[in-house]
């Protein structure tokens, strides 16, 4: 063990030496021994993700109640999908998910980011760390149901609303055809919000001062310093922000079930509820598989520009 | 730097704001759920006779104790699995560099967008047909094959940067792979092992769709499932529904109090990361 | 970019698989499922002497049925429940699912049609004919009946039984009635209006009525002014999904533009599309609403939570002459596969015959027991709840004004096409003839796949 410890502490863990380090290990043929420390792994992601994820995508092509006989309808799953309003409708719910689960965390991030940025190693900021991200810490269900309680004709929403004077606006904000959607989408930014303002503060700390200094000498105001400094700076975190808001918005589940169950009408119905549906309660197993093939589709189609767009190619 | 009066004080307001804005729903949640049961109180009122009853009301209704050992026993199934495999991988991944790791990688990011609706269907018929239906198995096996993708890149990153040199000096002292492997790279990895464990045991403990969809009895579930069981059993029941929610939330929450910074580093990490 | 092209690779990996996949063939099994026949009984079955646990799956926020199983275990030790309870819209999307991979001994069924066609039910004719259920007055277990394999409902096998039967009506607050002057009951449509109109006036709630979530509650009060104007037998064809049936008819048009009126003139509860069941009973309770559409399983708790200022009358017909109200067994069932079939039918037939478990029936469930027409009814107090229900009761069967509910027609009907669009019509984004034309569209397609 002697020789170890001399490479734990003498030698740096990157630069060339470490490079031919590596490549020295690959000569030496560990290849069949490497199989077997990432077998188990491999066989529990194709058991349990991989081989369901084809079986998908082959329901999509049937017609199939789960448990007698099902016929082969070809793409006819996917033609309802889209031509049928109650599940193409789902689609467009989520999409105006995104708006509230990520635009709402992300500007609204951004600008108290930006504003608490100079006090962020203060007392007060480091409390705020640990209270912001309670929302994250909690099931999802559980903040549904809070929400679903402040959201009622008497809760705590209404009370406020009335208490400033808007009395007339208050509703039962959850079971209203306009309002249910945006009340939904006011949970899952509450959710999120938290955690885009810690990643974009965590972000800004990282930033240069030397880049703010230089803009102050060059007579540049707050505003002119966030737009080109920092929020350009802040590529690759505004990235992961609306990656995983996006990702929460499309895949949406445990909120709506908990809150509005889809309804009212189909205002607030999302896919991953109707695959749910329609595969245990319409007995639908072939519609939910296309709609969650769609749906798996569109996660990726919206996630990699993003990923593309902000990531700096390491 | 030169930080300005108004400008310090802006900030601490909109951090103060920002902070009731996330505790108030928790506040409200308790006043409610300290009212007499089965009446409607209004959204934050502090009731004339509280009622502390209620939560022993709602751990009793709820069998919280079954319920905390169900989510115990599933994270213990789960958690040290996963992080085994993950590091396994990672490990032969990252470091061995073994053959074909590009397309065993990539095979891994595949699933790291995937929703869990993306496959619940199928799981659901492939659990039955195992027989495993109703039992905490049905969650803890799909939930480690799902925990790999994310496991994997997260390990891996880490090993990537760990030099050769190490596994060498450890093979020139006489050990093979495998106690280079537990020796020498598991205790080194153990700052990033750890973040994982915060990570997953959070998201087993929150998994909710897994938990209705595959198990029916609320005692086998984990806790964020049982709630919604709780829910579905107790609704109409408005202040005790807040209790049992509040006693549903109060073990992550002790867990992360505790843990803070650990949390908060492995939250930022892991979506940075992923 | 060589990225960028590997994950081209995985993917067309992925697509490859999935295509051999399904070219392997469908998930489902192939050829005829076996349609369940009963096996012919020679004795009657008990619980034996072993100790036996009975699962159950019951509704959440009714007693009765637990009251029954307790009361059941008190006279035979040997038997424990286990009792799993849910909402009933919870019931209703789980119940295909539980029945075929989790089978409960005894089950709070919703609508029975698909479960039947899907063979998850027990085919009970064995045990009717060794009980004697074929000899109780045949309105009781009508709704119930079914040929093996589905079809059509009203005559066949029978998949479910009742733990007792219901009657719907309007309950009345009586205290506000007396503030507008209502001494009696209204016994034709125009005195119903009137009543509404008078509670408006005085700035009482008239009609507080659930309609939220996933039960559409307004579905009570529709289906009442269906039958109000036109004749009980067309809607229960449709209900039943005998061929032809249809629910846009002219009489419905006019009831549900006689809602649609209501809803305008604000005699209901501004939140009724927020409010669920229960919120619904704790507003009426404290006095907040002077009518409220509901069945007979309230009057046992209506008359120990408000004990005298609670009325019922069955809803008026238009003219007054007949009466009709939804009536309708507590519909249970034991699955296909359930491990204790024979104690599960014991304790169906406990239920109707046995005095300790008639008097829970009425006193608890507020609703008739099921049996043979002579059996010994439980005494029930005068001016109570229990008491106007029951008779109104006896007066339906005797003008055949018995009707399954518009929600049983089909297993989807009521939680996609009913509920949504009755929440549509309250919210003004539907019309009293677009609803009727909607739900009947979606009736034809779900009984026609």
């Amino acid at each position: 063990m002697s020789t170890l410890a001399s490479v734990v502490e003498g030698r740096p863990a990157t630069g060339p030496r470490a490079a031919r380090g590596a490549r020295r290990g690959r000569r030496r043929g560990q290849g069949w021994v490497a199989w077997l420390f990432a077998a188990p792994a491999i066989v529990a992601y194709t058991l349990f993700v991989l081989v369901p994820l084809v079986r998908t995508v082959q329901y999509s092509f049937y017609e199939w109640d789960g448990i007698g006989p099902s016929p082969w309808v070809g793409f006819d799953n996917y033609v309802r999908v889209f031509t049928d309003p109650e599940l193409s409708g789902t689609i467009v719910n989520a999409f105006q998910l995104i708006v509230f689960f990520s635009g709402i965390p992300v500007l609204f991030g951004l600008a108290i980011a930006a504003t608490i940025r100079r006090i962020a190693t203060s007392r007060l900021a480091a409390v705020a760390r640990v209270v912001l991200f309670v929302p994250q810490v909690i099931p999802l269900v559980a903040a549904g149901i809070t929400w679903s309680w402040l959201m009622a004709s008497d809760g705590l929403v209404n009370q406020l609303l009335s208490a400033i004077g808007l009395g007339g606006v208050t509703r039962a904000w959850l079971g209203d055809f306009a309002t249910a959607l945006p009340a939904v989408g006011v949970i899952g930014a509450w959710v999120l919000l938290g955690l885009c303002t810690l990643l974009l503060l965590a972000g800004m700390s990282k930033i240069d001062p030397a880049l703010y200094e230089a803009a102050r000498i060059d007579g540049a105001g707050p505003l002119r310093e966030f737009f080109s400094i920092t929020v350009p700076s802040l590529r690759q975190e505004i990235g992961v922000c609306v990656t995983v808001t996006v990702i929460a918005a499309l895949a949406s589940f445990d909120i709506i079930y908990i809150a509005t169950q889809g309804g009212p009408g189909n205002t607030t119905m999302v896919p991953g509820l109707e695959i749910y549906y329609q595969a245990f309660v319409e007995r639908q197993v072939g519609v939910a598989s296309a709609l969650a093939v769609v749906l798996v589709v569109l996660v990726l189609v919206c996630v990699l520009p993003i990923q593309r767009l902000t990531r700096e190619q390491s | 730097m030169i930080v300005g009066r108004r400008e310090a004080w802006t900030g601490r307001a909109f951090l103060v704001l920002l902070m009731l804005v996330t505790i108030v729903p928790f506040v409200s949640l308790f006043f409610t759920a300290l009212h007499p049961s089965g009446t409607y109180p209004a959204g934050l009122d502090w009731p004339s006779q509280p009622q502390w009853s209620n939560f022993v009301t709602a751990f009793d209704a709820a069998h919280m104790g079954e319920l905390l050992t169900s989510s115990v026993l599933i994270v213990l199934g789960v958690v040290p699995v996963s992080l085994l495999l993950a590091t396994m991988a990672g490990f032969a991944v990252g470091h061995l560099r073994m053959v074909g790791r590009r397309p065993v990688f990539l095979m891994f990011v595949l699933g790291l967008t995937l929703p869990y609706e993306g496959i619940i269907t199928p799981l659901y018929y492939q659990v039955r047909d195992m027989g495993l239906l109703n039992s905490r198995w049905a969650i803890i096996l799909p939930l480690i094959g799902l925990f790999m993708p994310f496991g994997v890149f997260w390990m891996r990153a880490h090993f990537v940067n760990v030099p050769g040199e190490l596994s060498e000096a450890a093979q020139i002292d006489g050990a093979n792979t495998w106690q280079q492997f537990w020796r020498v790279h598991v205790p080194l990895a153990m700052p990033a092992i750890s973040s994982l464990a915060i990570l997953l045991f959070l998201w087993t403990w929150n998994q909710f769709l897994l938990a209705i969809v595959l198990v029916d009895d609320p005692a086998k579930r984990t806790m964020a499932g049982a709630l919604g069981a709780f829910q579905g059993q107790w609704g109409t029941d408005i202040p005790l529904l807040c209790a049992g929610s509040l006693l549903v939330l109060a073990p992550t929450l002790i867990v992360f109090l505790i843990f803070q910074r650990r949390f908060v580093a492995a939250l930022l990490q892991g979506s940075l990361k992923g | 970019m060589r990225r960028h092209s590997y994950r081209r690779t995985a993917l067309g990996l992925v697509v490859l698989a999935a295509t051999l996949a399904s070219a392997c063939g469908g998930p489902g099994e192939s050829g005829p499922q076996s349609t369940d026949t009963a096996a012919a009984l020679t004795e009657k079955p008990t619980c034996g002497k072993e100790p036996v646990t009975m699962s159950a799956y019951f509704e959440t926020g009714f007693p009765m049925p637990k009251a029954l199983t307790d009361k059941f275990s008190a006279q035979f030790p040997n038997v424990k429940w286990e009792v799993r309870e849910d909402q009933f819209a919870v019931i209703t999307q789980n119940a295909p699912r539980v029945l075929a991979d989790d089978p409960p001994d005894l089950m709070r069924l919703p609508q029975v049609s698909e479960l039947v066609k899907d063979n998850l039910l027990k085919n009970l004719d064995g045990y009717a004919k060794v009980f004697g259920w074929d000899s109780w007055p045949a309105s009781q277990l009508e709704q119930l009946r079914m040929k093996p394999g589905g079809g059509a409902r009203g005559e066949g096998s029978l998949f479910a039984m009742g733990l007792n039967f219901s009657v719907t009506g309007v309950l009345y607050n009586k205290t506000l009635a007396e503030r507008i002057g209502m001494t009696s009951a209204p016994t034709t449509l125009a005195e119903f209006d009137d009543a509404l109109a008078k509670a408006k006036q005085a700035n009482i709630t008239p009609i507080v009525q659930f309609n939220g979530g996933a039960t559409g509650g307004f579905a009570f009060p529709l289906q009442n002014l269906m039958a109000s104007f036109g004749e009980p037998g067309p809607i229960n064809d449709w209900i039943f999904q005998k061929p032809g049936a249809t629910i846009d008819t002219l009489s419905n048009q006019k009831a549900a533009q006689h809602l649609a009126d209501w809803i305008k003139a604000g005699y209901f509860d501004r939140d009724a599309n927020a409010m669920d069941y229960a919120k619904m009973m704790s507003k009426f309770q404290a006095g907040e609403g002077l009518f409220m559409f509901n069945g007979d399983w309230e009057s046992g708790n209506l008359d120990k939570q408000m004990p005298g200022k609670v009325g019922f009358f069955p809803f008026p017909a238009e003219k007054g002459d007949k009466v009709a109200a939804m009536s309708a067994p507590l519909t249970f069932g034991i699955a296909a596969n359930a491990k204790h079939a024979d104690c599960a039918a014991f304790f169906l037939d406990w239920v109707a015959t046995n005095a300790d478990a008639r008097e829970i029936a009425v006193a608890v469930g507020g609703s008739h027991p099921m049996g043979p027409a002579d059996a010994p009814m439980p005494e029930v107090k005068k001016g109570t709840v229990t008491a106007e229900t029951l008779a109104a009761g006896a007066a339906i069967s005797q003008d055949n004004g018995a009707m399954d509910f518009i929600a049983n027609a089909t297993g989807a009907i009521y939680a996609k096409s009913w509920t949504p669009q009755l929440q549509k019509l309250f919210a003004g984004e539907q019309t009293a003839d677009g609803l009727l034309k909607s739900v009947q569209s979606d009736y034809e397609d779900q009984v026609g796949s």
